[in-house]
């Protein structure tokens, strides 16, 4: 499928009913599923693994397309991409052979990193992946894993030996148990859930070709993906923001005329302007030097990530502001983008670590 | 003609890294003993390796071992580019 085809796919599938979805704090099964058997939730798997083969660029700009219409299926995305990213990197041939079709073909991954104890300090993560004969052994307990509710796979970061792993791990297998997050503050559709691995025993295969490797090289190298399509979807939290509000500003009066020609509504609308422009730009940039194999994509990144979600925040509260009581129902598209934007700026990186990052960036570049 | 390839290859992993960690770089110098390392320039190096010299560091090969020296950097740039027929 070429991108018009799937961004129609998206368009039918979603349409108007993302904030229904968002109230009632669930997806229905059969978006994800053709979603998924279209390949569309990570448009970026190569064709030789059943995928559409497409650029971060193009891939972003579809992260973006969904983004702008619901949070939470562009975070199931997101997941599935991160997922199908590191089996790609950290996976053996045989694992990329095997796992990657299945990704592009309906089968749903989500991604598990944090913990009760480890949230922007993964380094504390405690969960092991221990190896026994011809099984290896999972034990620990995620916590906020994006979609583990919807999702057939589980890829599990945890420790071993002296460095760390990732191992795929059935929903369904003895000893894991799924705990929906009862009421999420954004991206309520998104089957955020706890869970619990009780010495969940797989075969050895399941656990990815490079364990051992150290634990910031296994978790840089997801993130970094997950930043890219992170801040892509804070492009499209953006886009629907400046629709829902330059349409409302044209159409509604108060004081005799259109609320845009009122100055500081006005100031507004040009703020969501240039916040939509500078994070599309810097995504664009950041998925350019993806594509082109640039070691910059890894702060480039951080970079567009730390700007598309804080412009989204500020952007969705903005936005809110311009429609007043007109957006401040629950479902709503900007009532939406307020509550989900304001996670964006929590996951893949606080904007406080996503700072001390850039940070260490520019000092290394510029002092 | 190896020796040559390799001499290459450390040459311009060198100049990569200097800049970056500010400092002389050995072949055998311990780049990750000395705390210059930080999470995101390790990945930017392994980027950096498939780029300038045309490989895919993938799956098992992705060890700190294979990346602590210059040195060891070389030999797996040698290896990757031999099994890839290059």
């Amino acid at each position: 499928m070429d991108e018009g085809a799937v961004t129609a796919l998206v368009d039918d599938l979603v349409g108007d009913r993302a904030g229904g979805w968002d109230l009632a704090g669930r997806l229905p099964a059969d978006v994800i599923g053709r979603l998924g058997a279209a390949g569309a939730l990570c448009p970026d798997v190569a064709a030789e693994f059943g995928g559409l083969g497409w650029p971060s660029l193009a891939t972003g700009e579809l992260t973006a397309f969904v983004g702008s219409r619901c949070s939470s299926l562009r975070s199931l995305m997101t997941s599935q991409g991160i997922a199908a990213w590191t089996i790609r990197r950290f996976g053996s041939r045989a694992q990329r052979a095997e796992h990657l079709p299945a990704l592009t073909s309906g089968l749903l991954a989500a991604v598990a990193f944090s913990e009760p104890g480890a949230g922007s300090d993964l380094a504390a993560m405690t969960t092991t992946i221990a190896c026994d004969g011809d099984e290896v052994v999972v034990s620990g307990h995620k916590v906020w894993v994006t979609g583990a509710e919807y999702a057939g796979e589980l890829l599990v970061f945890g420790r071993h030996g002296e460095g760390a792993a990732a191992a795929l791990v059935p929903a369904g297998a003895a000893g894991v148990r799924i705990e929906r997050v009862p009421d999420p503050l954004g991206c309520r559709a998104a089957g955020h859930a706890g869970v619990r691995l009780d010495r969940v025993r797989l075969p050895r295969g399941r656990m990815l070709a490079a364990a051992g490797v150290p634990l910031d090289w296994l978790v840089t190298s997801a993130l970094t993906h997950g930043r890219l399509s992170v801040a892509w979807g804070c492009v499209g939290i953006l886009r629907a923001c400046l629709a829902a509000a330059t349409r409302h500003a044209t159409v509604r009066e108060q004081f005799g005329r259109p609320l845009a020609e009122h100055q500081l509504v006005g100031r507004h609308l040009a703020e969501l302007l240039v916040a939509e422009q500078a994070a599309t730009h810097v995504c664009a940039h950041a998925s350019r030097c993806w594509d082109e194999g640039r070691p910059e994509q890894v702060p480039a990144a951080v970079l567009a990530k730390h700007l598309a979600a804080s412009g989204a925040a500020r952007g969705a509260a903005a936005a809110v502001q311009v429609l007043g009581s007109a957006g401040a129902g629950d479902g709503h598209p900007v009532a939406r983008a307020y509550r989900d934007a304001k996670l964006m700026e929590i996951i893949e990186g606080s904007s406080e670590i996503s700072q001390l990052l850039l940070a260490r960036r520019a000092v290394a570049v510029w002092a | 003609m190896a020796e040559r390839r390799a001499g290459e290859v450390r040459a311009t992993l060198v100049a990569f890294l200097e800049p970056h960690l500010r400092t002389e770089i050995t072949p055998d110098l311990d780049l990750f003993a000395s705390g210059g390392m930080s999470s995101l320039f390790a990945l930017e190096l392994v980027v950096h390796l498939e780029r300038s010299f045309g490989v895919a560091v993938e799956g098992p090969d992705l060890q700190l071992a294979n990346f602590r020296t210059v040195d060891a950097m070389t030999a797996l740039v040698l290896r990757l580019g031999e099994a890839a027929g290059g």
